[in-house]
């Protein structure tokens, strides 16, 4: 047992002598730095890819407004649950993304839905010539915001890291689906119920599978 | 408890700003309260490990501690996940089991309560929490826990399964 101690004293003597200033992550700054990777995204978008006509002229699409808002909710609710799984403690809750979630799901259902009737007819309303390239530069205009969200998960201690992947990817998916939307000139419910939805939903399958292995401590 | 949580977050914060002595006795304190925190959940001759292992990995993220905020409860979410972990890495071993029922403290404090192992077993269904505290705690053998809990061989493997997988799950739990 004495030596037991002995090994417990001599690892803090190495501990301490091993102790370097290091900087607390804090909220404000964890948030802020997952919002301006989303601000990059479309800065990248509207310079290199242009703005959609009806931003241009000044009179958005109400269907934009609504579906870009609702994906960017939800990727706001889940870059801050990650940014808080960064510090953990007993008694942190990390649901509030849920509901932000179950709005952002009335597009892909109501799209479902929609699609009953006539499966061929929505499936040419969602412009699949087109939707694979959305969904694409989506998710890899998401990949700035999962790359923050890494870095930030990396130096902190995450407990649950594999739902801790899941929401960067869930973050990214929704942050490069807003960028896109300023470019993409597609508002059908169809088109942004299936392509946009799908890049999130695979945003959110890669890092559920990847992330994890990144940041487990 | 205030003044030991506030003592505590002062001296975090102290080390993250680089000062070694109040880091030693930062690492101190916690050690003294990782013995404690850990003793009736872990075999015995696992403690000092588990100790070790968990003042690690405080070395490790001294940085996600957010200095605004209590110590105790990042201690304690440390704490769990390192737990957990070795809970999962444990091979089993013969004698491994607590000698004699080491009881609770009457007077722990309502917030110590909330942060401890003892709270996380009281959110798993009571076959699960049964064979984790005979095989993983105790030491038991899968055949032996299977005798003292009235669960087959393999019910005791899959609820010890599923009960490590909702104890990661619930690591930040109250």
């Amino acid at each position: 047992m004495n030596a037991m101690r002995t090994d417990t004293e001599n690892l803090i003597s190495g501990l301490v002598d091993e102790l370097q200033p290091v900087r607390p992550l804090r909220f404000r700054r964890g948030l802020g730095l997952a919002v301006a990777a989303m601000a990059l995204a479309v800065v990248l978008v509207v310079t290199l890819g242009g703005i959609r006509p009806d931003l241009a002229a000044g009179r958005p699409d109400p269907m934009f407004l609504v579906a870009s808002g609702l994906f960017l909710l939800l990727g706001l609710a889940a870059a801050v649950t990650v940014v808080v799984m960064g510090s953990p403690r007993v008694g942190n809750a990390h649901d509030g993304w849920r509901w932000a979630a179950a709005m952002a799901g009335l597009l892909p259902l109501a799209a479902m839905l929609l699609a009953l009737g006539d499966f061929h007819a929505a499936w040419i309303a969602s412009e699949p010539a087109h939707g694979a390239y959305c969904a694409a530069y989506s998710i890899g205009l998401g990949l700035l915001t999962g790359a923050v969200l890494v870095l930030w998960l990396r130096r902190g201690a995450p407990t649950s890291p594999g739902r801790a992947g899941l929401l960067t990817g869930v973050a990214a998916g929704c942050a490069g689906v807003f960028a896109f939307s300023f470019a993409c000139p597609f508002d059908s419910i169809m088109h942004i119920g299936l392509w946009h939805a799908l890049a999130v939903v695979v945003s959110a399958l890669a890092g559920w599978l990847v992330v994890p292995r990144l940041v487990r401590w | 408890m205030k003044t030991e949580e506030a003592t505590l977050a002062r001296l975090a914060a102290m080390a993250q700003r680089g000062d070694r002595q109040a880091y030693r006795v930062l690492l101190g304190e916690c050690q003294s309260w990782l013995k404690g925190y850990f003793r009736r959940r872990i075999a015995p001759h696992h403690l000092d490990d588990l100790v070790q292992e968990t003042l690690l990995s405080l070395h490790r993220k001294l940085g996600s501690y957010d200095p605004a905020r209590p110590f105790l409860p990042w201690l304690a979410a440390i704490s769990r996940y390192r737990w957990v972990d070795h809970m999962r890495r444990l091979y089993r071993d013969d004698g491994e089991a607590i000698e004699g029922d080491v009881p609770a403290d009457p007077e722990e404090p309502a917030i110590a309560a909330r942060l401890s192992l003892e709270r996380l077993f009281t959110y798993l269904p009571q076959a699960q929490a049964r064979v984790i505290e005979l095989v993983k705690v105790e030491g038991l053998s899968i055949r032996e826990a299977s005798r003292a809990s009235g669960q087959s061989e393999s019910l005791v493997k899959v609820n010890i399964h599923r009960g490590l997988k909702k104890l990661a799950a619930m690591i930040e739990k109250e």
